[in-house]
């Protein structure tokens, strides 16, 4: 049985973003096909729209040379389009076999059949009859592989399969994938990690920006190559600034960091150290979800550890939690910044008095002190050009770039010695993206650092004094920002290595 | 098909005016109700909101019944702005009505001016600690304090049926399910002649005061609201969110405390099987009926114990069960949240497009 898909011109508009732009791909069965690219390529949104989950601005998808309309998952199901989607649709309390019987219309003797002949016959080793909660991740996509298996596919699509997985399930996953190709189903799967595009496929797709980059046989492939066309050749131009402070006092020292996280979606992060000179500016990049969000907050104290694993100024700050942080002149902006850095409902004074500490003198013997935070409110307004004099506005009206613009102005007001900042242009247009960018260049210039966790190897690359990347939690060796490439970036973050 | 959408702004007025559109919506379904009983709906609704308050007594009897809600309501509503979900305010009443009235035994034939602070702290203090039970269990062993502070209530109420049935009833009450009467001195002093209307309302005004200038003008006030609208943003401006939930519980546990006291030692003088008509669990409806604002839960308190009265009332001139009263109560929280669900969201009806079909 041969199967071939085609999805012809595809393009997908969200407001101010072309998510697919004309994309046109051939696929047929018995290969294994790679959708590679960072986040925001569009990878997603296609996978979206052969799952039926969206529907398509323009274009059409062929099954066979037919043309088919996929306007919900149950479309795709109908034409035998099977999906596994990166985070796991089960219910927990129920058994394996309830749940696989949930969205089935085999009756449960049949189904139990069915599904025992799948077990055997791809040796999955799974009890159907125990409560979902107890499996591993690994088991729990495999009950997922089984729901789609039961309805006999033709296409598979796994979306980024491995980032929940250990290094033996993701072994285990390959066979598996391997064997259901061997057995005519077209496998399209979809991932940033170079090395597994490698070692899987037959042949690889690059999105950027929307649009297809390039299609070839992973033969004819290597991960250097695979780096430059995810990432864009045009990236290194852009250089950073001389700077000053190089053999400055070190700042801030994590030495032998290690988290462990209770929750299966957060990511563990594994012998972390570094170090931090004076007005030096540390990049660290990275593929999101590889553990920057948890490295974010062991550094801004959400994540509380060991005392003595992270010092700063030759302090001891490592059990401190963020406000205490920042009585020793840290400061902080999260990636989130419309429900974690800000609370829309709450008016801009109100905003601004989060990053309260005791030399603030915001509360006064725990009263509110509200002309205080209003005169310290203007003038962040004035000083980081918000486009409003108004502290009373709730800070929901404020476009994304005056939001950011107030959270970096309220974290630096202060004068902190170090500021970390996590994708502090996310969504933002071009003028604040500079506005930005400038501030932070200002403040290594005069002497305070700053560590810049980012997903967008621009921005790295024009900001950072040394650059690192993380991948799976762990950390990359410590770079100087002239002696690295977007190529050097992309293969770090596709968890390959360089010499 | 029909796309429901969450509405950005909401106008500051309107939100306030809401509760009012429930309380209207309610008195229209409670006329439908009286309607299809066979009663004249107009005159059922005056005999229900009008006649209970058409004495001196009447008022003052209001006033009795609010002074307890409107106290355990604004503890509930430190707990229901920080996202902590006391159900329990019930189970505190009684286990501070339990202290009290213990403490009130023990001073029994006893005289003094300070018998009747030390009854009522000693309340306030039962109930803070069994709310703290909830509190602690949910910030060291993850527990859910909506099923922990609502089994707590059957537990007090246990206990207090013990007390009273066993250890300590009255040795001369011919094995009436009560302990003695509490003794003067250990009584809240009565405002007027004649009427029920006791001290208990200055507590209540004064808790009142203390709240609003908690809530709005505190360090801690802002820590509440914060955690409240973003618990993530708690985390991120480093509040201590465990220290946190203990105390808004420690407080509202002591205002249901200081309720069930103030019940005791006022209208009640004793302890039996019945302390509270469900005021705890009816202050949950005062306290998002007042919106959680100190000024609304006066009002909204004075509005829900209108229906106990009126139930009351329709009870001996209508001949209507007097849960006719928790049918009110329980339709001003229904038409309150449905208001509530149409402010917070608009409700678009579209057309089913051609390739839908």
């Amino acid at each position: 049985m041969n199967t071939k898909l085609k999805v012809s011109e595809i393009s997908k508009i969200y407001p101010g973003c072309v998510a697919n732009n004309k994309v046109s791909l051939e696929f047929g069965s018995g290969k294994i096909y790679a959708l590679l690219g960072e986040n925001g390529a569009g990878k997603s949104t296609l996978v979206k729209i052969l799952s039926g989950v969206v529907k398509p601005d323009e274009g059409e998808v062929f099954l066979n040379d037919k043309s088919i309309k996929l306007n919900s998952p149950l479309d795709a199901k109908k034409n035998n389009i099977g999906m596994v989607f990166q985070h796991f649709n089960l219910f927990e309390t129920l058994s394996v076999f309830e749940n696989l019987s949930i969205d089935s219309d085999t009756k449960d003797e049949d189904l139990r059949v069915l599904v025992n002949d799948i077990l055997k016959k791809y040796n999955f080793k799974i009890d159907l009859d125990i409560p979902v909660l107890n499996l591993s991740a690994g088991q729990k996509q495999k009950v997922e592989i089984i729901r789609c298996l039961i309805g006999n596919p033709k296409v598979l699509i796994m979306d980024e399969p491995t980032s929940v997985l250990t290094e033996q399930e993701t072994d285990d996953l390959f066979i598996s994938l391997k064997q259901f190709s061997k057995d005519g189903i077209l496998i399209i799967y979809i991932t940033h990690k170079l090395k597994e595009v490698l070692s899987l496929c037959d042949e690889v797709a690059v999105m950027r920006k929307g649009k297809v980059v390039s299609v070839s046989n992973t033969i004819d492939e290597k991960i250097e190559s695979l780096a430059n066309k995810m990432v864009g050749e045009n990236l290194n131009t852009i250089k950073k600034k001389f700077n000053k402070f190089k053999n400055s006092e070190e700042i801030l020292k994590i030495s032998n960091l290690n988290f462990k996280s209770d929750d299966p979606y957060e990511t563990n992060l594994k012998d972390l150290n570094l170090s931090l000179k004076k007005g030096e500016c540390l990049g660290i990049a990275g593929i999101s979800g590889n553990g920057q969000n948890e490295l974010f907050q062991i550094l801004s104290g959400e994540i509380i550890t060991e005392g003595t694993s992270i010092m700063f100024r030759n302090k001891e700050i490592g059990k401190l939690n963020p406000r205490e942080r920042r009585e020793y002149l840290m400061a902080f902006s999260p990636e989130d910044r419309i429900s974690q850095a800000a609370v829309p409902e709450l008016k801009i004074y109100e905003n601004v008095a989060l990053n309260n500490f005791k030399s603030s003198n915001f509360f006064e013997k725990g009263l509110v002190n509200e002309k205080k935070i209003k005169e310290h409110s203007k003038k962040i307004l004035s000083n980081f050009s918000v486009n409003t004099d108004n502290v009373e506005l709730k800070s929901q009206f404020l476009s994304g770039g005056n939001l950011q613009k107030l959270i970096i102005g309220r974290e630096l007001i202060t004068s902190p010695e170090l500021l970390v900042c996590f994708n502090p242009t996310w969504g933002l247009d071009v003028g604040a993206i500079n506005y930005i960018h400038e501030t932070l260049i200002k403040i290594n210039q005069q002497g305070k650092s700053s560590i810049l966790i980012s997903t967008d190897n621009d921005e790295l690359l024009k900001l950072s004094d040394r650059i690192c990347v993380i991948y799976k939690g762990k950390l990359s060796k410590i770079m100087n920002a002239d002696t690295v490439t977007a190529e050097k970036l992309g293969i770090l973050m596709g968890g390959g290595s360089i010499d | 098909m029909i796309k429901i959408e969450k509405r950005n702004d909401v106008s500051r007025s309107i939100y306030f005016l809401t509760p009012v559109l429930a309380i209207f919506l309610t008195l229209i379904g409670g006329a439908i109700i009286f309607y299809i009983l066979g009663f004249n709906p107009i005159e059922a609704l005056k005999f229900f909101f009008i006649t209970p308050i058409s004495d001196l007594y009447g008022l003052s009897e209001l006033l009795v019944k609010a002074t307890p809600l409107c106290l355990i309501a604004i503890g509930l509503s430190f707990c229901f702005k920080s996202n902590n979900w006391n159900i329990g305010a019930e189970g505190q009443l009684i286990f501070g009505g339990i202290v009290g009235g213990g403490v009130a035994l023990l001073f029994y034939n006893h005289d003094g001016f300070y018998v009747l602070p030390i009854i009522i702290l000693s309340g306030a203090l039962g109930g803070m600690l069994f709310a703290m039970i909830p509190a602690i269990l949910k910030t060291y062993f993850n527990t859910n304090e909506i099923l922990v502070s609502l089994m707590l209530v059957y537990v007090a109420k246990l206990l207090l049926d013990y007390l009273v049935v066993g250890p300590w009833s009255n040795p001369e009450g011919f094995n009436f399910p009560e302990t003695r009467q509490f003794s003067e001195s250990a009584r809240m002093p009565i405002l007027f002649d004649g009427l029920r209307i006791h001290a208990g309302i200055f507590i209540t005004l004064i808790t009142v005061f203390l709240s609003w200038l908690i809530l709005y003008k505190t360090y801690l006030g802002f820590q509440i609201k914060v955690s409240g609208l973003s618990l993530k943003t708690a985390k991120y401006a480093g509040f201590k969110g465990k220290t946190m939930i203990i105390i808004v519980f420690m407080i509202s546990g002591a205002c249901a405390g200081l309720a069930g006291v103030g019940e005791i030692t006022g209208p009640i003088g004793q302890l039996h099987r019945n302390i509270s008509p469900d005021y705890g669990f009816t202050a949950i409806i005062v306290a998002f009926l007042g919106r959680l604002n100190p000024v609304g839960i006066i009002f909204a308190s004075l509005i829900v114990a209108l229906t106990y009265l009126g139930a009351e009332t329709a009870q001996i001139f209508l001949q209507v069960p007097k849960y006719t009263g928790q049918v009110f109560q329980g339709m001003i929280l229904f038409f309150l949240l449905g208001s509530d669900y149409l402010l917070f969201f608009k409700i678009k009806f579209l057309g089913l497009k051609k390739n839908e079909l």
